[in-house]
């Protein structure tokens, strides 16, 4: 092992973007450049009666306008129910209509505004409270007839998509009589993105085939998605991708790209096309509000014999994300501790809002919250310490999770262990007598690493230097920056200023799930490091020949081949890679990776695309606050993590993303909330009105790096730029209703909310009649079936 | 107006935001606008003497007066400017679309009170937007630089 692992390496990439050098894709400029815009729907339902394009194509400078005749597909994760432009029926404020593009910004944005829709206008459904109503419209008639594209889930009506876990007799274990039942009601709002590049993108249509250079986390996704909705081959096309300014999931699905793509092909021009904030603001994929009943059955020694929850995730008008994010339920709300038995259900509810997305730590943030007050309150219930109630029942080595997969390692105990150490080595925290109320709160946390399919390309140059190809992305974080060049420049003996990393194209790089999902060090360093071991191989059996000496014998350091154990015997990397030139050609490797496939137990989840976890990772969070009675504002005196790294290959930059992974959760959890109006309108148009943390909001983070985790990632690293946001609304919620000694059921705690509960004018819960109150009164599934299906 | 130096001579509508014109016209993209209503900074420029949202400034009051954009900070000669220098070496930046502009910001402040507290900087730091960091790394860097500026003028003065 070099001295590169585990070394605070800086990042290549920050100089530019200091000097105000570096190219992002809202940056393109190129000449000839013609700019497009959309012409979006001004209501939120309705059935389309009349689109004039012509007033438009009359206007100056335009020189293509596209419609829904021009994009013949749809797409979606789950089910292809999302076309590219309105069909029929307007589900959204906000959703495409048209497209143009013309010479300038402004000539596509007035000509797109001449654009004349006839929309008969439906009464919205813009909370999931009406949707579910017995006597709602469908959002989506025809539901039946969509494209299947991942089987299992139940649908119907408003619910896109349902997933159940059933293990273990539940109705059993809450019929004991040694049992106390606890219930809680969680309501977490609907958070934006907001990286502070939009999405953005540049189209053009070359020798048959679609060019699009785009800010996106997920090349393959967009190349994929684009040849759908415009019914081509998806050979044709292209995905480049220069740095992105920001994504944190928002920029994980295709969006602006195809627009793009077909107004090239009609102008026969390079078109640029970039959301106006206010644009950004009403129809970002943001993370969905979602609503959660979850009831425990538990002893007065802190058993948790049995626990049900239902969990309404609003996925808005498209299903995106949400379909898939049902899975994740089980092993966040599900997660964290010992169950005897457990039924839940997560149901993605269609609304006439702007579509949801994935938001770093999809469904966990809300999930973990809800789970950790739910804690909480059972330790209340039983009046046990929330700290030893944790330590307890947190799972464990052979413990099962909800949906039966058997966990492996004891980590999070050991990680609460480490938690109060590491409060115990930290400055007190000081409780002034200025009449504000003090809270603390320890909340633990499960996720995971969303491993899945990764391909790699490395080259040995004639220089003995590296090139990596991958269609990895730099969004921000770092880790084509820094850990991937570093776990290659490992294992061939290079420094890493000697590994060139190649930027993003699909054209040149083979199948990548995208940056997301924690996956970017564990999935793309893993099949960089395979496709070294094959480069390796190559360059041993040549050196060996030049060296004479055995293959096996050989080692890769300081850019030389040695052999081990003799100093003097080596040469230079350069000098392989030239030889190679001659004897075999030029030197690569290709590696590839995917997930293990760890599964749940045989009938225990129906409707998961994720039905365990291949990689979990593990999360402890303390957080202390201090709560105004008078005016309800929050503030966050300290924040300490434990985080299940597995290895840090720079810990530097992992504690760079704890940091801000914290803070955007500090965000969720107190202030940002984006708010739908009756009419489908989402109120904060901007960020006047989007409150996201500034300087003066934060606090150090104070972090423990828990090492040593189980992991198949490469030198057993899992992903750390995911899972810093995980339990902060969770910790901030505890530790507020630790303050003020009332039920916390409902994020962002702005100053209002916290000043209604402080005086008991917030209802202490929250109406949720939509939810039935049981599990069984809330699936679309036959109960008993399911319940069968399980062994139950 | 003089852009970075130069003297320049633009032809857009006086009503332009500066901040369209130093990007459209000049071609100076370090400068970004991530929300064109002055909340997140990422435009900030100098105007004269004043770190001002670049934005929010029609073309037209620019006239005459002293621009300086982020691409001004390095010298001539190409190295970073102390404040670059140490936002470089804290490992500070990520996706880097606000840097240019917390830049701007923190070379103000620098320029008007050379050995800040803590405190001065995050209240320095209140108009600029950092989605990714978290922003202390950007304090720490600022307060690093200004312990650098100070370090040398005592050793200049002994």
């Amino acid at each position: 092992m070099s001295d590169v692992i585990g070394a605070d390496l800086p990042r290549r990439d920050a100089e530019d973007k200091l000097r105000g050098r570096t190219v992002f894709t809202v940056d393109a400029a190129e000449g000839g450049l013609l700019h497009a815009a959309l012409c979006r729907s001004e209501v939120p339902a309705g059935r389309i009666v009349s689109i004039d394009l012509e007033p438009a194509r009359r206007m100056p400078g335009v020189r293509a306008v596209v419609s829904a005749a021009d994009a013949p597909g749809r797409y979606g994760i789950t089910i292809a129910d999302h076309p590219l432009f309105a069909v029929d029926q307007i589900r959204y404020l906000g959703e495409p209509v048209a497209a143009v593009a013309a010479e300038t910004l402004d000539q596509a944005r007035a000509a797109a505004s001449a654009i004349v829709v006839e929309v008969e206008e439906y009464t919205p459904l813009v909370t999931m409270a009406q949707a579910l109503a017995d006597d709602a419209r469908d959002l989506h008639p025809g539901w039946e007839d969509y494209d299947v594209l991942v089987e299992g889930g139940r649908r119907g009506r408003n619910i896109g998509w349902e997933a159940t876990v059933v293990r273990g007799d539940t109705d059993a274990a809450f019929a004991r009589d040694d049992v106390r039942i606890v219930e809680t009601e969680f309501v977490a709002g609907r958070q934006n993105q907001a990286p502070l590049e939009p999405r953005a993108c540049v189209a053009g249509y070359e020798n048959g085939r679609f060019v699009i250079q785009t800010s996106t986390q997920v090349p393959w996704s967009v190349r994929n998605s684009t040849a759908r909705l415009l019914g081509v081959r998806e050979a044709d096309v292209r995905v480049v991708v220069p740095p992105v300014g920001g994504g944190f999931g928002m920029k994980f699905e295709v969006s602006l790209e195809p627009f793009a793509a077909l107004l090239a092909r009609a102008a026969g021009r390079p078109v640029k096309l970039v959301n106006s904030r206010q644009e950004e603001m009403q129809t970002a994929l943001c993370r969905e509000n979602a609503e959660i009943r979850i009831r425990s059955a538990v002893t007065e020694s802190g058993e948790i014999v049995a626990r049900e929850a239902v969990v309404l995730m609003d996925c808005g008008a498209y299903g995106g994300e949400q379909p898939f994010l049902t899975s994740m339920t089980a092993h966040t709300l599900g997660g964290n501790y010992r169950l005897g038995a457990v039924r839940l259900v997560s149901r993605a509810v269609y609304t006439n809002t702007p579509p949801n997305g994935a938001f770093r730590a999809c469904n966990g943030t809300y999930c973990t919250a809800a789970l950790e007050r739910h804690t909480d309150e059972i330790c209340a219930a039983i009046g046990m310490d929330r700290v030893e109630f944790r330590r307890r029942n947190v799972l464990g080595d052979g413990d099962l999770g909800s949906t039966g997969q058997v966990f492996e390692g004891d980590v999070l105990a050991p990680m609460i262990d480490r938690m109060v150490a590491l409060r115990d080595s930290a400055a007190p925290v000081e409780r002034a007598d200025d009449g504000r109320l003090y809270g603390t709160a320890t909340t633990v946390g499960t996720w995971f690493i969303f491993v899945g399919p990764s391909a790699a390309t490395v080259n040995l140059n004639p220089d003995g230097t590296a090139t990596l190809v991958t269609a990895g992305v730099e969004i921000g974080s770092g880790s084509t920056m820094q850990a991937i060049p570093q776990l290659v420049a490992d294992s061939l003996g290079l420094r890493p200023e000697d590994v060139t990393v190649r930027a993003a194209d699909t054209d040149a790089a083979g199948y990548d799930g995208g940056v997301g999902g924690g996956r970017t060090t564990v999935s793309l360093g893993a099949a960089g490091v395979a496709a070294c071991d094959e480069v390796r191989r190559k360059v041993f059996d040549l050196a060996a020949e030049m060296l004479e000496a055995s293959p096996d014998d050989l080692v890769l350091t300081d850019g030389h081949v040695a052999v081990n154990g003799v100093p003097s015997a080596r040469i230079t990397l350069r000098e392989v890679a030239e030889r190679a030139q001659q004897v075999s050609g030029p030197i690569s490797g290709s590696g590839s990776f995917t997930g293990i496939g760890v599964q749940p137990m045989s009938g225990c989840a129906a409707g998961h695309m994720i039905g365990a976890l291949d990689l979990p990772v593990f999360a402890v969070h303390e957080c202390d606050v201090a709560v105004d009675p008078d005016t309800g504002h929050v503030e966050v005196l300290a924040y300490r993590v434990v985080q299940d790294v597995g290895r840090a290959i720079n810990p530097r930059a992992v504690r760079g993303q704890v940091q801000g992974g914290v803070v955007q959760g500090l965000g969720y959890a107190l202030h940002e909330e984006i708010t739908i109006d009756a009419r489908g309108k989402v109120r904060q148009t901007g960020f006047e009105t989007y409150r996201m943390p500034l300087s003066g909001d934060v606090v150090p983070v104070q972090l423990d790096m828990y090492e040593g985790a189980p992991s198949f990632g490469p030198l057993g690293v899992k992903g750390a730029g995911e899972v810093p946001i995980l339990n902060v609304a969770a910790a901030v919620s505890c530790a507020v209703a630790d303050a003020i000694g009332r039920p916390v059921s409902q994020i962002p705690l702005t100053p209002q909310r916290v000043l209604g509960l402080v005086l008991g004018r917030e209802s202490e819960g929250v109406e949720l009649r939509h939810i039935g109150p049981g599990w069984r009164d809330n699936v679309i599934a036959d109960p008993d079936e399911l319940m069968a299906a399980a062994g139950v | 107006m003089f852009v970075n130096g130069e003297p320049r001579r633009v032809h857009a509508d006086p009503m332009t935001p500066l901040s369209g014109v130093l990007r459209e016209e000049l071609h100076l993209r370090g400068t970004k606008a991530a929300c064109g209503e002055g909340f997140c900074g990422s435009c900030t420029v100098f105007v004269d003497d004043d770190a001002v949202a670049s934005c929010l400034v029609p073309v037209g009051l620019a006239e005459g007066r002293s621009v300086r954009t982020v691409e001004s900070l390095a010298d001539p000669a190409g190295a970073l400017s102390p404040l670059q220098q140490a936002m470089k070496d804290n490992d500070a930046v990520q996706c880097g679309m606000c840097f240019p502009g917390m830049l701007m910001s923190l070379t103000a402040l620098l320029e008007t009170n050379p050995s800040p507290e803590r405190r001065d900087v995050h209240e320095a730091l209140v108009g600029n937007i950092c989605r990714c960091t978290g922003y202390e790394r950007i304090v720490d860097a600022a307060l690093t630089a200004a312990r650098a500026a100070g370090a040398a003028v005592e050793e200049d003065a002994s």
